[in-house]
């Protein structure tokens, strides 16, 4: 494969015959060379790639969201490696991290009363919105029908006709406006692999993984081939797949029932047997089962020396829980007693519209789903441009009753110089599924009078009538608004931008602006405006072959370098800043994941902690506070990309951007009643996204035989998130998420470091300090951390050329937290509005004063070269800090340890 | 899901795609004509990073998401 890429690279635009064309031609016909048409290409790399997903804010009529609308962090790592020749190794680490408001339900938006409109609450003081905007899918307020069971407005209903009748008016009001829901910071993490093996004209390959988020794991499996054939002019390809998942998905306690309120906030009966109380026995979670399996089949065929053609056929068969926890179904009872009296007005009325009162449902799907799909493709290369044009059609059928089109184009044009860009424009159109509907009317009452068999009214021993309630087997089997099964068309263009370097390494740049509209839906019924919405992705990727390099330094130079890069003493994982390249123009990329863990014990200084004294003395922030709850356990995981430069041999540049996620639980504190209102006893809190960016210089103050000092001068860029909060729950607003989950510092950062490290014969040895000062008094949300001093001392032997051990000592000295978050002002209790500061305060991590403290850790560590082979040059580190003695500020969760795991890459 | 109804629908892909396959076994390329062919540009997915993102978004944002091969993905319930 590098023989065909590195002879097209040479050949370039040439299209009259060269010398070279024979060599290629020799080339290609060696066994196991030549490319089957439906072979990915397969070269040994590690790739990389950050995206960002973010949606536009929802059409909710003259009601604006304060929320903002859904957002999406996506973190890829892969790497594709060579076991043997005919053995391929692939793995995908994936995580996305997304937070803000999704539609929960739909609903007339004739609501009368406004400031309820589409369940998005707005609080007010002296007329002034202040705060808040909340789901509140339910109210104790009808909606008007008229006659054609149209939704009304009323305009006036307190005039008279001339027999004194009161006169109802009332205008058609059709518009409809989704109920927006506030998701807090969720995070989904998969691991996926392909394991695959390779004949000079077939391959079968086997893949599987799993994929976690709190509330849905999914573990998959498959299982495909390869078949190539008529001279590798045609491949057959095909697979089988299965997937199942799990669905555990938490309800705020508020939403099965709100005391005192209007009944049942969300209807959930239907699922009676699906409902489990959680294991911490605060709350209840939705369950349910999925499976899929999959069957597809594809042709690739060449159709002469500049097209090809592709086409495929799949088949998908799900059955078992597929409805979305959090999508709710409006529903208007109407008491047929309004409608079956045509003689009279009701209530004494003219012209009286009918009431429909509301009671939202969980959403229903089926259970089964068949799909399938039907696809054809078709590749033309451009003979003066150079370019491809690659136009794509897909059509998908299901037995919901969607038939989906999808149509796809993109001209990938080369430019010269590494430089690759490719428009791309796509159209997506589907019908909406049998049981779509915005919201449903159901004509009987909400609450019923038992009647006997002639009609009248039964009652109690204490002569009340006996209410009957709903019958929610009346209503159809399935139902959903969620806008996705709605019919509707979405238009999408983008561009791909890409830039190879000669030494193997990609840099990749997409972007894609997506506008979903129901009258873009090829032919009539498209959902109406209400609920179009856009949304743009941008992404950056990095892809380094370690193949290509790899083979292109073999021989000596190769060796050369690989000594070139063990030369320096290897580093203990969590160690940054200890190497500095001396080759001017060589380039280093690195991947490094540190995962920290604190668990366990509360600390006072360098003591247990009592939970009462935790109680009286944890969260003094303000005079009087007492703390009612403590961290249960935290955990931290850093992605952080490593990209060096060496412009000359004593300076080297470097990028590291990082990207965070975090999750944590609380305990109630001995000796505190515990109040799932108060205390966000609710399953933990998730964080996740990008970090700050650290921009770096280093410099080589000496070199000596066996012994070099470097320093280190950068900054943080505060790209993290310092801003992130709880969303409001339980009829209360929340403020700012504690200070350890946020995920950037918010302020610039000078991070100097100094570094000696020393080496004889098998064995080496390094110091370093390294400080972090903040070069900013409060962040944009109001405070900012403490600074820190880090020292630390290793030794490390070597076991083989290859493989070296190590052990180091660090000593921490981190400062508290200075300022606090910035008030934020909402509703702070359950019932009438009262405004005041809803920061959480009664956590003792919500207190500045319990962050920071001086820790000693030891560190063991393993560090691996590849000495030779393709893949030299690779070096693999880990490490584990283990605390040794903490002494922390105030009060803090005790540590249980980090681990560092690193990759670089020299060439 | 009974096997047999799996298998059933295996059969009618299969029916699709052979005839198609049988039907091109005239094409001739001559090795040293497929230069153009194994240009980055016409690789199948010239772009599978891109595609891969990309697929993600839709598939949380359309119905027809499954692409025909399950490979997790996640819930998408925002």
């Amino acid at each position: 494969m590098a023989a065909i890429k590195s002879k097209n690279k040479r050949l370039g635009r040439a299209n009259t015959p060269n010398p070279l064309q024979s060599l290629t031609a020799a080339a290609l016909l060696l066994p196991g060379v030549m490319l089957g048409v439906a072979q990915a290409a397969d070269e040994d790399e590690f790739t990389f790639q950050y995206g960002r997903y973010e949606e536009s804010h929802r059409n909710l009529g003259d009601v604006k969201s304060q929320f903002d609308p859904i957002s999406v962090d996506s973190l890829q790592a892969g790497s594709k490696i060579s076991l043997t020749d005919r053995v391929k190794f692939a793995f995908n680490y994936v995580q996305d991290t997304w937070s803000g408001a999704t539609p929960i339900s739909t609903s007339p938006i004739a609501h009368p009363a406004s400031s309820n409109r589409q369940g998005n609450r707005a609080l007010k003081i002296n007329n002034t919105i202040v705060a808040g905007a909340s789901p509140y899918v339910q109210t104790a307020l009808p909606v008007y029908f008229d006659k054609q069971f149209n939704p009304v407005r009323i305009i006036n209903d307190t005039g008279t006709d001339a027999d004194g009748n009161q006169v109802v008016e009332y205008s058609q009001a059709n518009e409809l406006a989704h109920t927006m829901a506030l998701a807090s910071p969720e995070t989904r993490k998969e691991g996926n692999f392909k394991l695959g093996y390779e004949w000079d004209e077939a391959a079968v390959d086997v893949g599987g993984g799993i994929s976690i988020e709190k509330d849905y794991e999914s573990r998959f499996g498959n299982i495909g081939g390869r078949l190539d054939f008529n001279q590798k002019l045609t491949s057959l390809t095909g697979g089988v797949s299965y997937t199942n998942s799990d669905t555990s998905a938490r309800f705020d306690h508020d939403v099965l029932s709100v005391p005192g309120v209007y009944g049942t906030y969300i209807d959930t009966s239907h699922y009676t047997n699906y409902i489990e109380k959680t294991s911490d026995g605060n709350g209840y979670m939705m369950t349910g089962n999925r499976q899929d399996w999959a069957a597809n089949l594809g042709l690739t065929q060449v159709l002469y020396k500049d097209a090809l053609v592709k086409f495929g056929a799949g088949y998908t068969r799900s059955t078992g829980y597929m409805a979305n926890p959090y999508k709710a179904v409006t529903v208007f009872f109407i008491d047929p007693n309004e409608f079956n009296d045509e003689n009279a007005d009701y209530n004494g009325y003219v012209n009286q519209p009918y009431t429909g009162q509301i009671q939202p449902f969980l959403e229903q799907r089926p259970n089964v789903r068949d799909q399938w799909n039907f696809s054809t493709g078709y590749v033309q290369y451009i003979n003066p441009l150079d370019a491809a044009l690659h136009v794509d059609y897909r059509f998908f059928h299901d037995d919901w009753g969607i038939d989906a089109h999808t149509f796809e184009a993109d001209w990938v044009q080369p430019m010269g110089s590494g430089w690759t860009v490719t428009p791309r424009l796509r159209y997506y159109t589907q019908d909406a599924a049998d049981f779509y509907t915005p919201y449903i009317i159901s004509k009987q009452a909400k609450r019923g009078v038992k009647t006997d068999a002639d009609g009248n009214p039964e009652f109690d021993a204490d002569g009340n009538v006996i209410e009957i309630p709903y019958d929610a087997s009346k209503l159809p089997a399935h139902f959903s608004s969620d806008h996705r099964l709605s019919g509707y068309g979405a238009l999408s263009g983008g561009l791909v931008l890409t830039k190879q370097f000669a030494k193997g390494l990609t840099l990749e740049a997409g972007f894609e602006y997506y506008n979903h509209k129901g009258s873009f839906k090829l032919g009539s019924g498209g959902e109406s405006d209400y609920a179009d919405f856009s949304y743009y992705t941008a992404n950056a990727a990095l892809k380094v072959n370690l193949e290509s390099v790899g083979r292109a330094m073999s021989g000596g130079e190769h060796d050369h370098h690989a000594m070139h890069h063990n030369h320096g003493a290897p580093l203990p994982a969590g160690v940054m800043f200890g190497h500095v390249m001396t080759t001017p123009g060589d380039i280093m990329v690195g991947y490094r994941y540190m995962y920290s863990r604190q668990d366990g014990r509360m600390l006072h200084e360098n003591e247990l902690a009592a939970d009462q004294d935790i109680v009286s003395k944890g969260c003094n922030l303000e005079p009087g506070l007492t703390c009612r709850t403590s961290p249960a356990f935290m955990n931290m995981h850093m992605h952080m990309l490593d990209i060096m430069y060496a412009p000359t041999s004593w300076l080297n540049l470097m990028v590291m951007p990082q990207f965070m996620d975090m999750d944590m639980n609380m305990r109630s504190l001995g000796g505190v009643t515990p109040n799932v209102n108060r205390d966000h006893l609710h399953g933990g809190h998730e964080t996740g996204g990008v970090g700050d960016t650290g921009l770096y210089a280093m410099f080589k103050l000496y070199q000596g035989a066996g012994h070099d000092v470097n320093m280190g001068v950068g900054v943080t860029a505060p790209t993290g998130a310092v801003d992130i909060k709880l969303r409001r729950m339980h009829t209360k607003d929340e403020g700012y998420i504690h200070y350890g989950m946020q995920l950037g510092s918010g302020t610039w950062d000078f991070k100097p470091s100094i570094t000696y490290t020393g080496k004889v014969d098998d064995w080496s040895w390094g110091a370093q300090v390294n400080g972090t000062k903040r070069l900013e008094n409060r962040n944009q949300a109001g405070f900012a951390f403490g600074d820190q001093l880090q020292s630390t001392a290793w030794g490390s032997y070597s076991l083989f050329n290859w493989l070296s051990a190590s052990v180091r000592g660090i000593y921490t000295v981190q400062g508290a937290v200075k300022h606090q978050f910035n008030a934020v002002i909402g509703d702070t209790s359950e019932g009438d509005p009262i405004m005041g500061d809803v920061n959480p305060k009664e956590g003792s991590m919500d207190n500045p004063k319990n962050y920071g403290g001086r820790y000693w850790d030891v560190g063991f560590g393993l560090n691996a070269t590849i000495p030779s082979g393709s893949l030299a040059g690779n070096t693999f580190s880990v490490e584990w800090l283990q605390p040794v003695e903490d002494d922390v500020n105030g009060y803090q969760l005790e540590r249980d340890g980090t681990l560092n795991a690193t990759w670089s890459y020299g060439f | 899901m009974s096997t047999e109804f799996f298998r059933d629908q295996a059969m009618k892909l299969l029916l699709i795609i052979l005839p198609l396959a049988v039907s091109f076994t005239g094409c001739a390329v001559a090795p040293w004509e497929r230069g153009n062919l194994a240009k980055p540009q016409m690789a199948l997915d010239p772009h599978p990073l891109q595609t891969e993102l990309s697929g993600h978004s839709h598939g949380s944002r359309e119905a027809a998401g499954a692409g025909g091969s399950a490979s997790g993905g996640g819930c998408g319930c925002y």
